[in-house]
């Protein structure tokens, strides 16, 4: 295990695990919460529609979604062409890593938070008004604590799913390795032995987080 | 003043009211239920939004739906509005709940007046309750707590819909009197729904009578159960039936013209007092305490079963003869007499 993640350069998966995922999880609680409250209160024109969108990556094999991204951002498509004239690229990327773990782990983060917000009492939030809350505040004060259980249990799985991303990673982005890809290519090339480390290592840092989420939402729940 | 001229639709029936209550004053609205009593205060609260209507608090316009249509959103209306359900916040123990209004007084953001939540904490009995989160709370002190929360927060006006309701019946009439004496020290104009006549009484300077969404009659609570405008409004104010006049003996000139006489269990007298209205002949049938006093049912000669509340039992079997006092009197139509003849001897003697 020493001789494995010692070698020069070993560690440079976990580091591009560690950061496209931290990425994508920042991105998809940005842009997911507010998608997953607008849904839970059918706040939106196509909500069903979005819905079934969502419901699609989580649906389909990851290495069909991974075929699906290239359509969608490989170089030869409108969203290709536009990252490409910003000097980016959607292929075999640091940002491909991070573009193919948000499809494969925001449904999770978004169908979660829309169950957690649908589950707050829609009469509390208009007491909240009634008591002189404005909405902003109101989702503050009583929306997001009553919801936040829910939250993290979403925000644990969409971590576990991003952080351990493979299919659709590998078909749009076979470099730069991240731990899964890692973990496969020394199956492969060297045998179960060095793949193991690496497995090791991915298991270690992908399983804190949902821990500490799973733990803290149970005892929410407890309180409550 | 508050003024609420409203129709809101609803999938049964539309709510129609027109209501004006002035600052300090207090409008008891009674009905049964699903008559839309919480309708009209949901959307004199914003909470349900109007078909057609507008409501005003002092000079500011609520809602309006002429041109230019106006819907002001709640937390700026202004509103205290008690709900049935308590509706406290879960995650918070009750002195959080109770400060939870950002609002203090003349719509300050510093929260409620720490005096006057010391005053409503100990009047309505929730020492003790502080840390406590609703959890742990019985529904007694969950609508108290809720009611303590709504008369902290700053208002122009105050909806309370069954404010009393889960209390056990002892605290309920001292809350009366709690609840009388906060709203006093808040002249602000107040709203009361409930089902339970005798609290709308002892709530409200007017009485209005509510039933599949329409008011039906307004006055005040004395006169509106002495003089119910017609026999659905009898009904609903504790008239336990109506007797045809033919039925009856009536004093001085003899029988009014065809109608209907209402039966209140509690304006009854036993034998006949010509002065005080019209008798009825019957046997008991069935006999059973209610209270302090005895429940009585009655067959009529005529064949019609009435229920009384007397002071003193009668044996079952016995024939006995009770005088409706200052009954109301209906038309064939159900419209109220407005003065019942056989009463008119009387009043020219005095």
């Amino acid at each position: 295990m020493d001789r494995t993640l010692g070698a020069p350069g070993a560690l440079d998966p976990l580091w591009v695990s560690l950061g496209a995922s931290g990425l994508a999880l920042g991105v998809i609680v940005l842009g997911g919460t507010p998608l997953g409250w607008l849904l839970a209160r059918d706040r939106l024109p196509a909500g069903r529609l979005i819905e079934v969108g969502l419901l699609g990556p989580l649906l389909m094999p990851p290495l069909v979604i991974g075929l699906l991204l290239v359509f969608m951002v490989g170089p030869n498509t409108p969203i290709g062409q536009l990252l490409g004239h910003l000097g980016l690229s959607a292929t075999n990327t640091f940002l491909a890593v991070v573009i193919a773990e948000v499809y494969e782990a925001a449904p999770y983060y978004v169908l979660g938070v829309q169950a957690a917000v649908a589950a707050v009492d829609r009469d509390l939030e208009v007491e909240a008004e009634l008591l002189g809350d404005h909405p902003f505040r109101r989702w503050r004060r009583v929306t997001l604590p009553l919801a936040a259980p829910g939250l993290a249990s979403a925000l644990a799985i969409t971590w576990a799913r991003a952080i351990g991303a493979f299919g659709a990673v590998i078909i749009v982005a076979y470099h730069p390795f991240g731990l899964p890809l890692q973990i496969w290519t020394s199956l492969q090339e060297t045998g179960l032995g060095s793949a193991l480390p690496f497995a090791l290592l991915l298991v270690v840092v992908a399983l804190p987080l949902p821990v500490l989420a799973y733990l803290w939402s149970a005892r929410a729940r407890r309180r409550d | 003043m508050l003024v609420a001229e409203i129709e809101v639709a609803r999938r049964t029936f539309p709510v129609l009211a027109d209501l004006r209550v002035d600052p300090g004053q207090r409008l008891a609205v009674h009905g049964p239920s699903g008559a839309g009593k919480t309708t009209v205060l949901e959307a004199i609260a914003g909470v349900v939004p109007l078909r057609r209507g507008l409501v005003r608090l002092g000079p500011r316009v609520l809602s309006r739906t002429a041109s230019p249509r106006l819907q002001v959103p709640i937390p700026e209306r202004r509103v205290g509005l008690l709900r049935q359900a308590a509706m406290l916040f879960p995650h918070l123990t009750v002195a959080e709940n109770l400060g939870y209004s950002r609002r203090g007084p003349g719509g300050r953001p510093a929260g409620p007046d720490p005096g006057w939540l010391a005053l409503l904490v100990e009047r309505l009995g929730l020492q003790g309750l502080l840390e406590v989160r609703p959890a742990g709370l019985s529904g007694g002190q969950s609508q108290r707590v809720a009611l303590a929360r709504v008369l902290a927060s700053d208002h122009q006006a105050l909806l309370l819909d069954e404010p009393l309701t889960g209390q056990d019946p002892a605290l309920r009439l001292e809350l009366r009197l709690v609840l009388a004496e906060l709203i006093a020290r808040r002249p602000v104009p107040a709203l009361l729904v409930t089902h339970d006549l005798d609290e709308a009484q002892a709530f409200g300077d007017r009485l209005a009578v509510m039933d599949r969404g329409r008011v039906l009659q307004l006055g005040p609570p004395a006169e509106v159960v002495r003089r119910p405008a017609s026999r659905r409004v009898a009904e609903l104010v504790g008239y336990s039936a109506l007797i045809a006049t033919d039925r009856c003996r009536f004093p001085g000139s003899g029988a009014p013209a065809p109608g209907w006489v209402a039966v209140h269990p509690d304006k009854v007298v036993m034998g006949a007092v010509p002065a005080a209205g019209p008798s009825l002949q019957g046997r008991v049938v069935s006999v059973h305490p209610s209270g302090a006093l005895w429940s009585v049912w009655s067959q009529l000669e005529s064949g019609e079963r009435i229920r009384l509340r007397l002071p003193l039992p009668v044996a079952a079997g016995e024939p006995v003869t009770v005088t409706l006092v200052d009954p109301p009197l209906f038309d064939a139509t159900g419209q109220l007499v407005p003065v019942p003849r056989w009463s008119e001897p009387d009043r020219a003697r005095r």
